[in-house]
């Protein structure tokens, strides 16, 4: 189905509850604006392949938005690369879109950094895994603090395939990510984290859908937030195990830091499971600071701030721990730290 | 009963139907006319018939619910139900009294018994209307008013006009529409001030004839320190057409008054159970909603507290078993409105034949509730490769003090669990009744001893063939 002829997502959807589509809209949801492109580069010289982009029938809303709105559209084909591979994306302009599709065979590393000072970004990335193939992914949001931003992936991880999927969110004003990964083969599995760091009025809600579609497939999710100011972090999930997709095992973790009074979570892990024999459970939990872990920090002559930042960034840096490949961990523990070292200097 | 009959029942024990012997028996189908005729009926006051006459105008206006088992709930054809039936003119107070028929479907479910052993008072309804209702001497005396709903808009329309609707109103969900334009009996129950009721009182529910739709209206308001215990229960025969239950209750615990709610529903697995039950909790208050669904072809029950009162404490302990062709869609709801509010939900769902189990919950925390505590845990039990097992669980947290944990599981029965049961004795199926039954024993450790090994009977009949 094409845009023009969806009708509006009824807030009775989770996916939709809380940033309805008119309020991540660019302007109003009957119109399709003519969108500026992303610039999508790799760092340290080199460009991506140029590809037309192609119109498919697509359920979704904002997938579909995304294709009418054009904008750039390239393709990234890895065969094993042992380096670290660090894609730019830049947005500028009123409305900017960009479509990016990634193909892995064997090993890789994959980071995107986006950044800039659009009124609104948006952008889709899709991804394919190969048999016994692994991708860590890392994708840091650092746009500017005034951007609407739409971030759409599609995932599918074939046989013995694995995805190490690693976010930190820390730009933007109002943000909407919708990251659907489906474990499409026997063996197949993803370790997703997710770390947001909310202040001032910032909005940001994480969609994350995992879909077991065969037996022996694992998950694990891990996603935690940090509320300061009167941001509003929303946190969903939903988590499918398909009929017959025997000995899966998969778990959502959802844990919320509230740091101010009018700071606000949401987390609603969802799970939809038809198969008997499988190991599926989620957690979730919401809590301010602890007191003790303060004063302990403050006996030893830290600042009440820097006592807090400290402990803010501990709890961060937790979302990674389910992540394995020693670059992605590091590429996001440091730009976390500078993030948060950055935000206590202000 | 018919061998075809006992076939579509199965081991549904309350399968039986008695003869339809109506004294009044409106046709089929819902108007504004027949809104307005069971109000004249029962011969109510003119705000009650508006109340009813605008929440049926609200109904016609509301779309179906867009979530849950949309499938289902789409095939609710509201033609083709009855609205209202008598079966006896009046409420007996004797059980002589009661007419024959409808005694008998009594004894045989077991109410007599269970009023003369352990029981403070006893509602029972059939069909449209409560047709016995008794309240011991000791409580009467003591102010404790316990009333099918219609005798307590008669005798006091000033407590059910200040109350009726406040907790739920008509225009909270299409359900609770449908049942303000139709309500007809349920329970009535005060509880004076300081005033506890030591013995549980009950209602009980059933419907006998076909196509027929329940809707009764319960209100209970326990005042200031008071305390009490209600409990439920529900069944219906099996017939090939379906059945609706839709019933509204209204809970309203005042300053540190205590209210536990207990319900064991086991319609029949043509009976539809839409059902809105929330309740209010003033400061230091307590609302216990203790609900077990076996019965039923969908139930979507979301029993709900809103803790207004600081200090209040809401509890949740609700079990669901979703045997075949059976979605039992249930959950909780807690608001937290006020500072130093808790609240503690546990919800326990097996699933088999292909049976579909849903945790639906909701726990909100606004901004200006501080120190407020919860812990809800959730735990499924898939027993075949058929079945499914969903959890929508929602938490909103608007207050940087709360402190809130959710955890939830899905798995199969230990094959440990299993090994260690049979290596000492026991059959497979003996061993997984035993599990299954530990599995559920938050829930059956809450309600009185009888009911707790009733349902550890039905549970047993349930599990029977599940293995292999």
């Amino acid at each position: 189905m094409i845009y023009q002829q969806m009708a509006i997502p009824p807030r009775s959807e989770h996916l939709w509850r809380y940033t309805p589509w008119p309020r991540i809209h660019p302007t109003v949801p009957t119109e399709v604006p003519i969108a500026d492109e992303v610039i999508f580069s790799l760092e340290g010289g080199g460009a991506l392949e140029e590809v037309p982009s192609t119109m498919s029938s697509v359920d979704d809303i904002a997938r579909a938005f995304l294709q009418a709105a054009g904008g750039s559209s390239n393709r990234l084909l890895i065969n094993d690369e042992s380096e670290p591979i660090h894609i730019n994306a830049r947005a500028s302009g009123h409305v900017a879109v960009g479509h990016l599709e990634l193909e892995i065979k064997g090993s890789a590393v994959v980071f995107i950094h986006i950044s800039g000072e659009p009124e609104w970004v948006g952008v889709h990335i899709t991804g394919k895994i190969h048999p016994n193939s692994h991708l860590s992914f890392g994708f840091i949001n650092e746009l500017d603090s005034n951007t609407k931003f739409l971030r759409c992936e599609d995932w599918m991880i074939e046989r013995d395939g694995e995805l190490e999927h690693a976010t930190l969110s820390v730009g933007g004003f109002r943000c909407k990510s919708d990251i659907r990964s489906t474990l499409n083969g026997t063996g197949a599995s993803i370790r997703q984290s997710v770390t947001v760091n909310a202040d001032g009025a910032r909005h940001e809600d994480e969609h994350v859908e995992i879909h077991h579609l065969h037996g022996h497939t694992n998950s694990d999710l891990v996603m935690n937030s940090a509320c300061a100011g009167n941001s509003h972090f929303i946190g969903t999930g939903l988590l499918t195990i398909a009929e017959g997709a025997n000995k899966s095992d998969a778990s959502q973790v959802f844990r919320n830091l509230l740091l101010s009074e009018k700071a606000r979570a949401e987390a609603i892990p969802e799970l939809e499971v038809l198969a008997d024999d499988v190991s599926a459970a989620h957690g979730a939990a919401s809590a301010p600071v602890d007191k003790n872990q303060l004063h302990y920090l403050m006996s030893r002559g830290l600042s009440p701030e820097e006592s807090q930042a400290m402990i803010v960034n501990g709890f961060l840096l937790n979302a990674f721990s389910n992540l394995t490949n020693k670059y992605l961990i590091e590429e996001m523990r440091t730009r976390l730290t500078v993030h948060l070292e950055c935000e206590l200097k202000r | 009963m018919t061998d075809e009959a006992q076939d579509v029942i199965g081991d549904y024990r309350y399968g039986f139907h008695d003869p339809e012997n109506s004294t009044i028996r409106f046709d089929q189908g819902l108007s504004e006319q027949v809104v307005r005729d069971i109000s004249e009926l029962k011969n109510e006051p003119q705000w009650m018939t508006d109340i009813r006459v605008k929440a049926y105008r609200h109904f016609v206006e509301r779309v179906m619910p867009e979530w849950g088992n949309c499938d289902l709930l789409n095939m609710i054809d509201f033609e083709s139900i009855t609205y209202f039936l008598r079966s006896s003119n009046k409420t007996e107070k004797s059980w002589d009294d009661v007419p024959d028929d409808i005694k008998n479907t009594f004894n045989r479910l077991g109410i007599p018994e269970a009023e003369q052993k352990w029981l403070g008072g006893v509602t029972a309804q059939y069909e449209s209307e409560a047709v016995y209702h008794s309240i011991r001497e000791d409580l009467e005396e003591q102010g404790v008013i316990f009333l099918d709903m219609d005798s307590g808009l008669k005798q006091f329309p000033e407590i059910i006009k200040k109350y009726f609707g406040t907790v739920i109103p008509y225009s909270d969900n299409k359900f609770s529409a449908l049942n303000t334009a139709v309500w007809s009996g349920g329970s009535f129950l005060y509880i004076p001030k300081g005033i506890s009721v030591e013995m549980p009182v009950q209602a009980y529910f059933r419907i006998n004839a076909k196509n027929m739709g329940q809707f009764e209206r319960t209100l209970i308001i326990a005042d200031e320190g008071s305390s009490v215990h209600y409990v439920e229960g529900c069944t219906a025969p099996s017939y090939s057409t379906d059945s609706l239950h839709s019933a509204v209750v209204e809970l309203i615990a005042m300053e540190g008054a205590k209210i536990r709610y207990s319900t064991v529903q086991n319609w029949s697995s043509n009976v539809y159970n839409l059902v809105t039950k929330r309740a209010v909790a003033h400061k230091n208050a307590t609302i216990e909603w203790v609900d077990g669904n076996i019965g039923s072809k969908l139930t979507m029950k979301y029993p709900s507290v809103l803790l207004k009162g600081e200090g209040a404490h809401a509890e949740v302990i609700s079990v669901a078993y979703a045997g075949e062709g059976q979605h039992q869609d249930t959950g909780a709801k807690v608001h937290h409105l006020a500072s130093n509010t808790t609240s503690n939900i546990i919800s326990k769902s097996i699933s088999k034949k292909g049976g579909r189990s849903s945790y639906r919950g909701l726990l909100q925390v606004t901004p200006k509730s501080s120190g407020c505590r919860s812990k809800i845990v959730c735990d499924a039990l898939i027993l075949d490769e058929n079945s499914r097992s969903d959890t929508y669980p929602t938490m909103e947290i608007g207050n940087s003090t709360a402190d809130l944990e959710h955890e939830a599981s899905v798995s199969k029965v230990s094959s440990d669990q299993l090994f260690y049961l049979m290596s000492r004795g026991f059959t497979e199926e003996a061993a997984m009744g035993l599990i299954v039954n530990g599995f559920f024993e938050p829930f059956t450790r809450e309600l009185p001893m009888e009911y707790a090994l009733e349902l550890n009977k039905l549970l047993e009949l349930e599990m029977e063939g599940s293995i292999g």
